[in-house]
């Protein structure tokens, strides 16, 4: 955590008091009912107009790529759950899919299909998270708990899947570790019935509501140039027209076989990228129901030896987590440990982007554009 | 503006859409709340909860047979097992047994380790105590298994 | 005890029959009856705003969480009374004095009945109108008491808002004052004449003029949520915004005043859009179903919603779970809907009934008032500051002149159709 220069003032120097500056240093601090976690925003204002902004992370750091260098990688695997803790099944994939990458296996065709679903599912949970808790800051109270109650069905299935909710630690090296228990294909495709009208839903509530659209419409523009200029990616990125998802661009685990659509925004405004999450919303559901309807049989884990002792070499592999892109960057030195594992989370990449985005707006509009980008703090600081 | 967006702009039709949905959930059996600790929630099988250390029904022997492996398997080096060789069947045998919950993520790996399903996280997530010190589950406690505490009043 | 007794045959309010007494005892009565209003409106707000949430409010504090509003009064008394450093003592302590004071004041010329409210000015709307202005002042007293930049921006955002929304408010009751005039000839500014007027035309006045009244009605209901500082216009006090209001600084007891009076100048504003538009006290349809049987069934009205209140708390007291613990809530659950069953044969009296129509009729419209605050509270978004400033000045402002002009251009219609024939002949 480092202080920030915007305390340098001017009247910490000459001992005015903050009524004879026109700029106001406002601490949006780490306890904030609006930033999604721990995070401070300082805000040099003029008035309520934004004239720069300086984020102050770490509240939340773990340490967890230091942790991984002194675990196996089996034993490592549990901690990935615990960055992006709203969206966890991804974060599991993406590190088994790079230690599967570092060590040369594939996961059997059942495998990558129960891997798909899960997926799926999970971004349809920390979708409906964002939406609930980006409705809650603009103002609008009930979206939050419709959407909790939506999700709650997800981690049903979770639970009776793997055991465990939130931090589901549900892949293994190699493949999936558990079985998919009876009935389980035809609840996601329940799911899938159930979760479409509460989708026309949220949206009733709010796409055309004309408070929702003054509020986010060009609100926290950010062009397609820009954002990769700043390497934003996921919604942001498809939200300012990029039209780029590694779902498509690099597939993995059974994404190929399916079919489903990119949607893509205009403007890079926020209600742009608030439209792009509502579709992906139903692509994904449309992948659930392809999915769920044809599991093929096999094994559900491939033959991976007890102590992992991957070929010394670095691998990195990123997916496409519903923030952005996560990556894992795995660097084996020949042992049963990593030597050094980086993630790249997409929130953090994805907070760079705030600056830009709210200058000369108001402060009001800074809560909002924190919603848009969707930022995990576990993931910021991991 | 052509007529129909302009007549819906006039008539706040998109805010009335909204009281709509509104509406529809007051009637109060759309509540999804469940009141504990009156109801309890139904919890999977594969939970992962409380640890407990299985014994064999019949005879009362633990069905544990001191490989450690669950001790190795820990991300957390949170199990410590205790063993002494036996000299007559020179097989190991369990003398004592500790589990930190206090430190345990419940990841579930020390379960699947476990050889000989000895081991076993139970459906048990009332693990509240009101010290640290019985946090730390010894082999009588885990034997004993979850004991989740009935509500009088 | 002759003198106390002749007013009760009286046709007039106590302040008009120059009896001090009993306008004494009914200042109390309104205070007593605006403080149970608000406690219980704490109590649906929560209600109600989570069953909008999908969820059950409170449910533990007595059953169904009706002894929740005692409870949390009974904190905030015993809470400890803090003062920031710096703050401006007098001004810190005057500000939610003041800030009742207008609030209640504003209740002095209310109608719940021909005779039932403490006075009737001639001047009764412009007194209510002067009256909650003041109330703006003490917002920005208690803002600039703070010592402190949070509250200081929220008192002037909030005060900001309240000016900009009450110019209006202030046309649209013009609009309604004109449309009084026109069948007797002359417009009143008094609160029961306004009413009266709307009995002799036999019509309520937001169906005047359709779609005029019905316009000055919508107009005026917009501009009293901005008033009154609610969703979706309740930036200034907003939980997610840095802002966390005037009100900041202020805890316990006198938290519980600014909170009274918002509540009460809720009530307030509902009660003039009550009076103004939807006919005070009179029942719906006074004009066409009247006559001795329409009079007698509507006279049951009141005794049936209460008896229908009573229903509903024996019904819960039945649903409570059998839990030993749960003994005493449903007791005193069933205990209350005896006590309200109780008070509904009473209504059911004769002489009772005509009494309480006027006072039941005007309660139950504020109530629908008060529930579509708490519905827009729980649907909406909110506006940002100058978006809402906008609406306030660019939309509601130059649509209230139109509805103004185009309201006294109808009212005149035939005097004017006269002179343009003068003119055109």
């Amino acid at each position: 955590m480092s202080e920030s220069k915007f305390y340098e003032t001017q009247w910490q120097e000459t001992g005015k008091t903050f009524l004879d500056s026109s700029e106001l240093v406002l601490n949006m601090g780490p306890q904030h009912p609006s930033t999604h976690g721990v995070l401070r925003v300082i805000l040099k204002l003029d008035g309520e107009k934004v004239l720069g902004t300086d984020c102050v992370i770490g509240y939340l750091h773990r340490g967890v790529e230091k942790i991984a260098e002194n675990r196996t990688y089996v034993q490592f695997n549990p901690y990935v759950d615990r960055m992006d803790y709203v969206a966890a099944v991804s974060n599991g994939l993406g590190y088994c899919e790079a230690v599967e990458k570092l060590l040369g296996v594939e996961a059997p065709d059942r495998a990558n299909y129960i891997r798909v679903i899960l997926t799926e599912l999970n971004r349809l949970a920390s979708h409906q998270v964002w939406l609930g808790t980006h409705a809650l800051d603009i103002g609008a109270l009930t979206p939050l708990f419709y959407c909790f109650r939506d999700r709650e069905e997800i981690l049903k299935i979770f639970e009776k899947y793997c055991g465990a909710r939130l931090t589901t630690h549900a892949f293994r090296i190699g493949g999936c570790q558990y079985e998919i228990y009876e009935g389980f294909a035809k609840e996601v495709l329940d799911y899938c019935d159930f979760v479409l009208p509460k989708i026309d839903e949220y949206e009733e509530l709010l796409t055309t509501n004309r408070i929702w659209v003054e509020r986010t419409k060009g609100v926290g523009v950010l062009t397609g140039a820009e954002c990769i200029a700043l390497g934003a990616t996921g919604p942001v990125l498809r939200g300012s027209g990029v039209k780029w998802d590694l779902r498509k661009a690099q597939p993995y685990a059974a994404y190929d076989k399916f079919e489903f659509d990119i949607p893509i925004g205009k403007n890079g405004d926020t209600y742009d990228r608030y439209l792009v999450r509502i579709q992906e919303m139903r692509q994904s559901v449309r992948i659930l129901r392809q999915a769920a309807s044809g599991i093929p049989e096999g094994p559900i884990i491939a033959k991976v030896p007890k102590v992992l002792r991957p070929p010394a070499g670095e691998v990195y592999h990123s997916i496409e987590a519903p923030k952005g892109e996560l990556g894992y960057f795995i660097v084996s030195d020949g042992s049963t440990q990593p030597y050094r594992v980086r993630v790249r989370p997409p929130s953090f990449v994805n907070l760079q982007a705030l600056d830009k985005m709210v200058r000369g707006w108001l402060v009001a509009d800074v809560v909002a554009v924190i919603g848009t980008l969707d930022i995990v703090l576990g993931e910021v600081d991991r | 503006m052509s007529l129909a967006p302009l007549l819906r702009k006039i008539f706040l039709v998109d805010l009335l859409k909204g009281l709509k949905v509104t509406l529809k959930y007051q009637a109060p059996k759309e509540i999804v709340t469940e009141q504990y600790p009156l109801e309890r929630p139904a919890i999977a099988e594969r939970f992962r909860g409380q640890p407990r250390m299985n014994v064999n029904p019949e005879t009362g022997e633990p069905l544990c047979i001191a490989c450690g492996l669950c001790a190795l398997a820990c991300p957390e080096k949170l199990i410590t097992v205790g063993s002494e060789r036996n000299p007559e069947t020179k097989k190991k045998e369990l003398t004592a047994f500790s589990y930190d919950i206090s430190r345990c993520m419940f990841c579930g790996l020390c379960e699947e380790a476990c050889p000989s399903d000895a081991l076993e996280l139970s459906q048990d997530f009332e693990m509240a105590t009101y010290s640290r010190d019985e946090l730390l589950l010894n082999r009588e406690r885990l034997e004993k298994g979850p004991e989740p505490t009935e509500y009088k009043r | 005890m002759d003198a106390l007794t002749n007013y009760l045959h009286s046709s007039v309010t106590p302040g008009e029959a120059g009896d001090l007494l009993w306008a004494t005892i009914y200042v109390i009565l309104v205070v007593t009856a605006i403080s149970l209003a608000v406690l219980s409106m704490n109590w649906l707000e929560r209600k109600i705003l989570a069953h909008i949430q999908i969820r059950y409010g409170p449910m533990r504090v007595g059953p169904h969480g009706l002894l929740q509003p005692f409870a949390d009064a009974i904190k905030l008394l015993v809470k400890e009374d803090i003062i920031p450093e710096g703050a401006d003592k007098l001004v810190f302590w005057l500000a939610p004095v003041a800030v009742v004071m207008t609030a209640f004041t504003t209740f002095l010329v209310v109608p719940f009945g021909r005779t039932h409210a403490v006075t009737d000015i001639n001047i009764g709307i412009l007194f209510m109108l002067g009256i909650s202005s003041l109330s703006v002042l003490s917002i920005i007293m208690g803002g600039w008491a703070s010592n402190s930049h949070y509250p200081l921006m929220g008192a002037l955002r909030s005060s900001a808002q309240m000016v900009s929304y009450e110019v209006p408010m202030a046309m649209a009751i013009v609009c309604a004052i004109l449309m009084s005039s026109l069948k007797t000839g002359t417009g009143t500014l008094s609160m029961i004449g306004i009413v009266e007027s709307q009995a002799a035309q036999g019509r309520w006045f937001i169906f005047s003029f359709f779609p005029l009244g019905f316009l000055a009605f919508a107009i005026f209901a917009i501009a009293m949520i901005a008033e009154t500082n609610r969703a979706p216009f309740d930036l200034p006090e907003a939980e997610s915004e840095l802002v966390a209001g005037f009100h900041t600084e202020y805890s316990g007891f006198r938290w519980s005043l600014f909170f009274l009076a918002e509540y009460a100048g809720m009530l307030a504003v509902s009660s003039i859009a009550v009076t103004m538009w939807l006919g005070g006290w009179l029942r719906p349809f006074s004009g066409t179903l009247n006559g001795k049987t329409w009079d007698l069934a509507f006279s049951f009205l009141p005794a049936l919603t209460v008896f229908v209140l009573a229903g509903g708390c024996l019904l819960g007291a039945l649903r409570m779970p059998k839990h030993p613990s749960f003994k005493i809530q449903t007791a005193g659950l069933a205990g209350f809907g005896l006590v309200l069953g109780a008070v509904g044969l009473v209504l059911l009296a004769p002489g009772v009934r005509e009494r309480v129509q006027d006072m039941y009729w005007f309660a139950v419209k504020v109530a629908v008032f008060m529930y579509l605050y708490i519905w827009y509270r729980g649907t909406f978004p909110r506006y940002r500051f100058d978006q809402l400033m906008k609406i306030g000045w660019k939309v509601l402002l130059p649509l209230s002149l139109a509805v103004l002009i185009l309201t006294a251009l109808v009212g005149i219609r035939q005097e004017l159709a006269t002179a343009l024939m003068g003119v055109l002949r």
